[in-house]
């Protein structure tokens, strides 16, 4: 005689098998999207046709590397607004999962698209090499061998974050659905205009912060063999005024920017996630936004 | 003018969303100011403000009462055009607020009303189901196309709303009008 015996499921381990179920669903839904996948294409594109020409206005080059990736972000937001759209049905709270775990599972399934923008990350800094580095500043204070940094880098993921967290919110919170285009559009579109955010009692509010920061360093008189050899200079005709400016990158302020950021992400998780929580994520996203702002006013000299 | 209508004309108005686009608006206002006091030149502002408006404007059409609205004597053309009058006009004075804002080459209306009558025209001819998502996502397509694809016969092409914004405009009216019983 045989006897079948049935593995004993225990209390904790229900719950999780049903996120895991709920986060492959939605992952394949959000994947199957073209939204997003179309809107990698053209990000790759806008990257690829980035290159170093003489005569370029110093620094345009590097400028133009990151503001490439804001086609991704709007379709990552677009591809994570739907599924949290068809959460204000009225069948979804009737459900028998709770709407916290559902809401955990749909932001975990966004991870792939987190996953698309580091692949795309490590693009761009491959293709940097590819080119033999960027070009900054113009003489005598001038570099053909620039690479944007580790931290510069990162904030493509972080905004990626952002863009999870901005389609999640929109999604929860907008009535109709195809209010959403416009208003992810706007907003993204408007934010890669990234010299509206140049200047430096601006740029760590930003959000998608382009370095290097214009920093003044001379008068039109000054000569710019008397400034310190490692400063990156523009000058005249590409400063207003006809003086000298320093074209500063610093990796210390990108990661506050990152830290910025993440406040930002958390902030805007706050308007999609479920009552219960949301205080922890409200309190969270201020500590971490006035925590960057604070850093980014500290580095910036 | 159709009595109907000038009826429809206040209930339509309560049932249109009207937050988004405010905000929308609000945040152009934020970087149109943002663009004059960096003092350049706001061309890409003021283009994607257009393209931003007429996607506003277009995603109004969606009507979540159409089907109960499809029996009453007033066709579906119509009760288009009167949506579009009641969002066109606020976004027209929005983009003429902008226009006085900035010192950019792009000016005048005809970029605005050239990208709208696209995604109009393509929201009266798409499949019924997701006419509006396509006709409010013409404009931004337009615009992202024309803004990342090198310069050539197609970026060309596709930035005619931008360069030629009156013939887009009666092309596109043209379509609207040849498919006014869809």
């Amino acid at each position: 005689m045989s006897t079948t015996t049935a593995r004993p499921v225990s209390a904790g381990s229900a719950p999780a098998t049903v996120t895991r179920a709920l986060v492959v669903t939605e992952a394949r839904r959000m994947l199957r999207n073209p939204v997003p996948w179309a809107c990698l294409a053209l990000s790759v594109w806008a990257l690829w046709t980035v290159r170093p020409e003489p005569g370029e206005w110093p620094g345009s080059s590097y400028e133009s590397i990151v503001p490439a990736v804001t086609p991704l972000l709007f379709g990552i937001s677009v591809a994570v607004a739907v599924p949290f759209h068809r959460a204000r049905h009225d069948v979804a709270p009737a459900a028998p999962v709770p709407e916290v775990r559902r809401t955990l599972a749909r932001l975990l399934a966004a991870l792939p698209l987190v996953a698309m923008t580091v692949a795309y990350a490590v693009l761009v800094a491959w293709r940097e090499r590819d080119l033999g580095g960027l070009w900054l500043g113009m003489e005598p204070g001038r570099t053909t061998e620039a690479f944007h940094t580790t931290a510069e880098l990162s904030q493509l993921v972080v905004l990626a974050l952002v863009a999870v967290a901005l389609g999640a919110a929109l999604g929860r919170r907008t009535s109709r659905l195809v209010a959403l285009v416009p208003a992810l559009f706007v907003l993204w579109f408007v934010v890669s205009v990234y010299w509206l955010f140049g200047m430096p009692s601006v740029t760590p509010f930003s959000v998608i912060q382009v370095q290097p920061v214009h920093l003044p360093a001379g008068t039109p008189a000054t000569d710019p063999l008397s400034l310190p050899s490692d400063w990156l200079l523009v000058g005249s005709p590409h400063t207003t005024g006809g003086g000298w400016e320093r074209q500063w990158v610093s990796a210390a302020l990108a990661w506050w920017h990152d830290v910025w950021l993440l406040g930002i992400a958390a902030l805007l998780l706050a308007v999609a996630w479920p009552r219960p929580g949301r205080r922890v994520l409200l309190a969270a996203g201020v500590v971490l936004a006035v925590a960057g702002v604070v850093g980014q006013q500290v580095v910036i000299p | 003018m159709n009595t109907a209508l000038v009826q429809a004309a206040l209930p339509t108005a309560r049932a249109i969303r009207w937050a988004p686009a405010v905000c929308l608006a609000g945040v152009l206002v934020a970087a149109t100011v943002l663009a004059r006091s960096a003092g350049r030149p706001a061309d890409v502002v003021l283009a994607i403000a257009a393209a931003g408006l007429a996607a506003t404007v277009v995603s109004g059409l969606h009507d979540p009462a159409a089907g109960l609205l499809s029996a009453v004597p007033v066709s579906l053309m119509q009760r288009r055009g009167l949506r579009l009058a009641l969002l066109g006009l606020p976004v027209l004075a929005v983009w003429f607020l902008l226009d006085s804002l900035t010192t950019a080459r792009l000016s005048g209306p005809g970029p605005l009303l050239a990208v709208m009558a696209c995604g109009v025209a393509v929201a009266v001819w798409a499949p019924q189901r997701r006419a509006v998502v396509l006709g409010a996502s013409t404009p931004v397509v337009l615009f992202a196309l024309h803004q990342f694809l090198p310069g050539g016969t197609v970026s060309d092409v596709l930035g005619w709303w931008l360069t030629e914004p009156w013939w887009v405009l009666a092309a596109a009216t043209l379509l609207c009008i040849a498919g006014r019983r869809r």
